[in-house]
């Protein structure tokens, strides 16, 4: 809320007292939810792959489920194939999105408002028609082939069942959030500074460098940090699109608990998981908590 | 007004709290029936057994209801040993798909009814190979086979055995694709048939108890040597699909030739024009791929225990066991003798003669974690 507007508005209740415990009530709800949904799982995950029953029936500190996911080539290299992923995922998103985004802030006229609703799309499109569609279109004697071939071209290499089908599903189905959060933060560039830059002579890349990209780093950093959790944590598209082997950790730690019967193996495996989005996570609190600083 | 408005909303509430209870018991008369399976079974039954049975039975209903998976099952079959503890009605009356032996001590509690024993008038017609336990009723089964493309690969020269199913696939590299083994009974029957050819061609080699980590080792380490060594003559140099469908996704778009289909779904994707009607279809000769019975349990102490023995009685009949073929793309619990000729003669190629089973349990999980981490990454590769 801007500062004009909390001045216009008279407050609803007056003592600042008497409006805390509604806020608090409100806020108790969706609190709640997580610490049980989300907490009380997280902890209880952790106490019971680090806080085991051996073999005697003592229970101890043991650490051999943590041991053997990290000597383990095939585990190890599911983290790998999960981490270069969501790496190629990231970078992938800031090229394709960041254009999209300054295009839709700048460009006038009816044009952007169909660019922008074909950019959002993908958010209406259910992951699992979204593989399907896929492996219609890329997948081997797709679409894509069919056209190729029409005019005398050789076939593709399909990405279907090979580490690339996951990051091509994944990037277009992180396109809508992306775009959305990047555009908000590209209303807080300001038409009066770029001109002002114009003016002075500065060419597009530098208005860019200098003048847009401070302001929007911020959203940046929440978009990135929004679309890698997901992303790391992805499910279906893997699944469907991706290969045997190597496999992302959410294909492989719904195979260990379901099919291997290794519930702390999979509990193991979503601890790692927490680990590396707590590391994103902070990204995310980091940049919010600089936004409210400021 | 606000008095009036008290008023009722008290009666409302009363009268919905004497009413509730009585509305959560089980009506007599409508057989609740609990299924594990897949969407088309639960439709086969809305549209093809609901009617029928409805009809040929005034007064009883069925009550179709989709537990989820084996796990939504067994969960309800805890809840009606706890209802016979306490003598109250479990709400259950038929489960569509279960494990006689589950929930654990299932039948020492009493709570499913003795087939065997229950005097049925068609369960002489069952297939005895079908048979594992005298509170289980095998209604409907379905076996894994090979689908071929007959454009590409003439009938005379569909491989009969394994070794000529090996040949084939090395000889024509990247035509061949079976699904990841946890991921569907195609691909996991698939891989369980190279588990017997590796270790002599025995099925009852494997008992559900005899799974020891050195025995496994032994006898799934040969048979991840005979996969590894195909894998390279895989769809994409050891690709593997991510389930039965997909699986056929690739044969209907032409992309293989060959790949092992369960038999229910490639007659229903013959029937419905994914796959054409041209669609080969063979099974191994020196010994079939693994296939499978669904068995039904009657719950010994729902409301409806004579009813639901004659819905029971009503799945072995002639009508309901064509429809599983014909409709449904299943096998038949019966034995193939009470199968009307011309069906019989239709389906002449598929009839098996022999149906291998391999055990789950300890078995299941050694095989899942063995292929993943000997099979699908393709180690010889780097060599």
């Amino acid at each position: 809320m801007s500062d004009r507007a909390e001045g216009a508005v008279r407050p609803l209740a007056n003592t600042a007292a008497s409006r805390r415990p509604v806020g608090l009530l409100l806020v108790a709800l969706p609190v709640f939810l997580v610490i049980w949904l989300v907490i009380w799982p997280a902890i209880s995950a952790i106490t019971r792959t680090l806080w085991r029953i051996d073999g005697n029936g003592h229970a101890g500190f043991d650490l051999s489920s943590y041991a053997f996911f990290f000597s383990d080539r095939y585990s190890l290299d599911n983290l790998a194939v999960t981490l270069w992923t969501t790496l190629v995922c990231a970078v992938l998103l800031l090229a394709i999105c960041l254009p999209i985004a300054l295009y839709l802030r700048f460009a006038r006229g009816r044009l952007p408002a169909y660019v922008q609703a074909l950019a959002i799309l993908p958010m209406f499109v259910p992951s699992i028609i979204l593989a399907f569609a896929f492996i219609r279109v890329l997948g081997p004697n797709g679409v894509v082939d069919i056209l190729l071939n029409a005019v005398g071209l050789p076939k593709i290499r399909t990405p279907y069942l090979t580490p690339w089908g996951p990051v091509i599903g994944l990037v277009w189905d992180n396109i809508p959030l992306t775009v959305l959060i990047l555009l908000s933060g590209l209303g807080s560039v300001a038409n009066q500074s770029i001109e002002a830059a114009r003016d002075v002579g500065a060419n597009a890349l530098r208005v860019f460098w200098h003048i847009i990209l401070p302001r929007i780093s911020n959203s940046i950093l929440v978009a990135l940090s929004f679309s890698v959790l997901g992303i790391f944590s992805s499910f279906t598209l893997p699944y469907l699109l991706g290969p045997a082997s190597p496999e992302m950790l959410g294909p492989f730690m719904q195979r260990t608990l379901r099919d291997l019967q290794d519930p702390v193996g999979a509990m193991t495996q979503a601890v790692i998981a927490f680990g590396f989005c707590i590391i994103f996570g902070l990204f995310y609190v980091r940049s919010v908590a600089r936004n409210r600083g400021a | 007004m606000k008095r009036r408005t008290f008023m009722m909303s008290t009666a409302g509430v009363a009268a919905g709290l004497v009413l509730a209870p009585r509305m959560s018991f089980a009506a007599k008369g409508s057989i609740d029936w609990y299924t594990s399976s897949d969407s088309n079974i639960l439709d086969f039954w809305t549209n093809t057994v609901k009617p029928a049975f409805e009809a040929a039975n005034p007064g009883i209903k069925l009550n179709l209801v989709d537990a989820g998976d084996g796990a939504g099952v067994i969960a309800i079959g805890e809840r009606a040993i706890a209802a016979k503890k306490t003598s109250t009605d479990p709400q259950a009356d038929y489960f569509e798909a279960a494990d006689a032996l589950l929930p654990a001590g299932a039948i020492d509690a009493g709570i499913y009814a003795n087939i065997k024993q229950a005097g049925l008038a068609n369960y002489s017609k069952v297939n005895p190979l079908a048979i594992e336990s005298d509170y289980s009723l095998p209604y409907r089964g379905s076996q894994v086979l090979l689908a071929y493309d007959t454009s590409k690969l003439k009938p005379a020269d569909a491989p009969k055995t394994w070794e000529q199913l090996v040949t084939w696939i090395k000889a024509n590299p990247g035509q061949f694709v079976y699904n990841r083994p946890d991921k569907g009974g195609s691909g996991g029957n698939f891989v369980r048939r190279a588990i017997h050819q590796a270790n002599g061609l025995d099925p009852k080699a494997f008992t559900v108890k005899n799974y020891t980590p050195e025995f496994g080792d032994e006898a799934l380490g040969k048979a991840w040597k005979l996969l590894a060594d195909i894998a390279p003559s895989l769809y994409d140099k050891g690709a593997y699909s991510s389930g039965n469908t997909q699986s056929l996704q690739l044969l209907s778009q032409g992309v293989v030739t060959m790949i092992p289909v369960w038999s229910d779904q490639v007659l229903q994707a013959i029937e419905q024009g994914v796959l054409p009607a041209e669609t080969g279809l063979v099974q191994l000769q020196d010994l079939a791929l693994c296939g499978g019975f669904t068995r039904s349990v009657v719950i010994e102490n729902g409301a409806n225990r004579e009813a639901s023995l004659k819905l029971a009685d009503f799945m072995l009949s002639e009508k309901m066991q064509s429809a599983i073929l014909t409709e449904l793309g299943g096998f038949p619990g019966v034995s193939w003798d009470h199968v009307s000729a011309d069906l019989r003669k239709r389906f002449a190629d598929i009839i098996p003669q022999t149906i291998p089973t391999f055990p789950g349990g300890k078995w299941e999980a050694a095989i899942n974690d063995g292929w993943y981490r000997h099979v699908a990454p393709n180690v010889d590769r780097k060599a």
